[in-house]
């Protein structure tokens, strides 16, 4: 196009700008190397390997319970549900059973968990956004479940508490009832919360038609976990395919129905995981209700080998689905223990959702997403 | 802008009528009371949820797993620990005990055969996993819920359970 003082022949060069390892925004340790358009990024590439810890090679020198602390040091925000995911592998080959009441404690633990680890989305989702209150909102009611789990376990964040063929310790009826008064609090405090920060014209202005991830772009990449429910996939694996006791629980899976703007948009993974919160409340109540005096760990040999051969497990993990690929051939140790995880995968979308927004945008989109670079690395 | 790039431009695409900018302030007024309301809910009669660290000090639940201690005196040296420690942080050296020497016993009655020479635990490797204190047969090896023990040096995180300063906490710890 002809311009009379020539500015659009001006030459101009896509500056390379660095996002991270040490951002605010990235969440842990992620560089993305942005080439950027003055504000607009005209390719995002993101690059892993900061956290990297060698945990899978690790497994393959320690015993079947020593790999559980290691285990829980992958997605250091939801460790329970990396430990019950291990635990089943290693069940299966052993063919232990596990008594019904560690079963409902299993149950009640992750779900309890995944709420913890949704509310810190919330969080930390409203700061990359530039609100700061429903952080500390958030944490506030995450206390109380990081309370309850060092009363059961002794540790507030890094747990072993789920063992292979049951849990450690007994939870006790005073704790059950402390739950029971907590999910009826935080269903009435999350709807509060979700008309501050959600329903908020801002936060709707900031995050609607922003990083759309189409359903076959989830296909295409493999998303699980609330990003894949976000693109309105109905795809719940504690639904579709149950693993422990989930078949006996009624609940709903949520999925993004576009209200805002687009199918797939920020705005519908941020109200999936918000929702899903409501949907864990929902099972954790009828845990309470079924759970019964028992056992809370199985007959397991006290020197752990188990039988050769391979097994493959996936758990729906808040953030996604956690796949264990387990060989053994008959030792002491693993052979190989390989490690699925959901957060790696959904990185990989950052190139393609990236390309033509604007930093800011962008910033939402990663947050959005909710990766622990703990779990992407290993 | 240059062509390598296309930018989502459809926030701004809607053209502005004046309807619509009513209606946008209407929106912004009804939003930001509402976020507001909530806040202020929060001005009064709400207790405060933090802890005001070095003058009160919280007191952890009795499992927790902080800092190891190891009564010696109960130990029998069976090396459980130290095979089950994922990170083998815990060290241990014991001989054969005389059989001149008069005869020990633990406070369970278990006898004591072997003389123990060294026990240390690196607590700077230490992930307090807790797998040590659950195999330990005589219950000598136990998380305190000790949580303030900073060092200035790594070598100060090394605790020998042998040495007289350490054998000190005894009175202190809890559990």
């Amino acid at each position: 196009m002809e311009n009379s003082n020539n500015v659009e022949k001006l030459h101009t060069d896509l500056m390379t700008v660095n996002m991270g390892p040490q951002h605010p925004a990235t969440h842990g340790v992620l560089r993305v190397e942005i080439k950027t358009d003055s504000e607009i990024v005209a390719e995002a590439t993101p690059y892993l390997g900061y956290l990297h810890r060698c945990m899978e090679k690790h497994c393959e020198h320690l015993d079947y319970r020593g790999i559980i602390p290691f285990v829980d040091r992958m997605d250091y925000l939801a460790s329970m549900n990396m430990e019950m995911g291990y635990s089943l592998a290693v069940e299966k080959m052993l063919g232990t059973e596990v008594p019904e009441r560690a079963e409902y404690i299993r149950v009640l633990v992750s779900e309890l968990q995944r709420v913890a680890s949704h509310l810190m989305f919330f969080g930390t989702y409203a700061i990359d956004l530039g609100a700061f209150t429903p952080f500390l909102y958030a944490f506030q009611d995450r206390e109380e479940i990081l309370r309850l789990f060092e009363e059961l376990s002794g540790a507030r964040l890094l747990y072993n508490y789920i063992w292979i063929g049951g849990v450690w310790n007994d939870i006790n009826d005073e704790q059950l009832r402390r739950i029971a008064k907590f999910c009826d609090k935080m269903e009435e405090s999350l709807k509060k919360y979700h008309d501050l920060v959600g329903m908020n014209a801002i936060f709707i202005d900031r995050t609607k038609n922003v990083g759309v991830i189409s359903e076959e772009m989830a296909y295409q990449y493999g998303a699980t976990g609330p990003v894949l429910r976000g693109s309105g996939i109905d795809w719940d694996l504690r639904k579709k395919m149950p693993y422990g006791i989930y078949d006996k629980f009624d609940f709903d899976t949520v999925v993004g129905k576009g209200e805002m703007g687009t199918v797939g948009d920020c705005w519908d993974r941020y109200q999936v995981r918000v929702l899903e919160i409501f949907e864990s409340l929902k099972i954790i109540r009828q845990v309470l209700d079924g759970i019964e005096e028992g056992p809370i760990i199985g007959k397991v040999p006290k020197i752990i080998k188990v039988p050769e051969g391979e097994i493959y497990v996936r758990t729906e993990c808040p953030r996604g689905e956690l796949g264990y690929h387990l060989t053994s051939d008959g030792g002491k140790n693993p052979y190989r223990l390989k490690v699925k995880s959901s957060c790696f995968t959904h990185t990989s979308m950052l190139g393609e959702l990236g390309k033509g927004q604007m930093i800011a945008d962008f910033v939402a989109t990663i947050g959005s997403i909710d990766i622990v670079l703990g779990e992407v690395d290993r | 802008m240059s062509s390598s790039t296309e930018v989502n431009t459809n926030l701004y695409d809607d053209e502005l009528t004046i309807g619509k900018w009513f209606k946008n302030i209407w929106t912004a007024i009804r939003s930001v009371t509402k976020g507001l309301g909530i806040t202020f809910k929060y001005v009064y009669g709400v207790k405060p949820v933090t802890i005001e660290y070095p003058e009160v000090r919280e007191e952890l639940p009795a499992n927790s797993r902080s800092r190891l201690f190891n009564d010696a005196e109960n130990c029998i040296s069976c090396y459980q620990c130290a095979t089950a420690c994922p990170v083998d942080c815990i060290y241990i050296t014991a001989v054969r005990r005389d059989k001149e020497a008069p005869a020990l016993k633990t406070k369970g009655g278990t006898p004591i055969k072997l003389d123990l020479l060294q026990y240390t635990i690196d607590t700077a490797l230490c992930c307090y996993c807790g797998l040590c204190t659950t195999v330990c047969p005589t219950e000598c090896l136990t998380h305190t819920t000790d949580y303030e023990f900073a060092q200035y040096t790594v070598d100060e995180m090394k605790y020998d359970y042998l040495a007289d300063d350490v054998r000190a906490w005894r009175d202190r710890i809890v559990k």
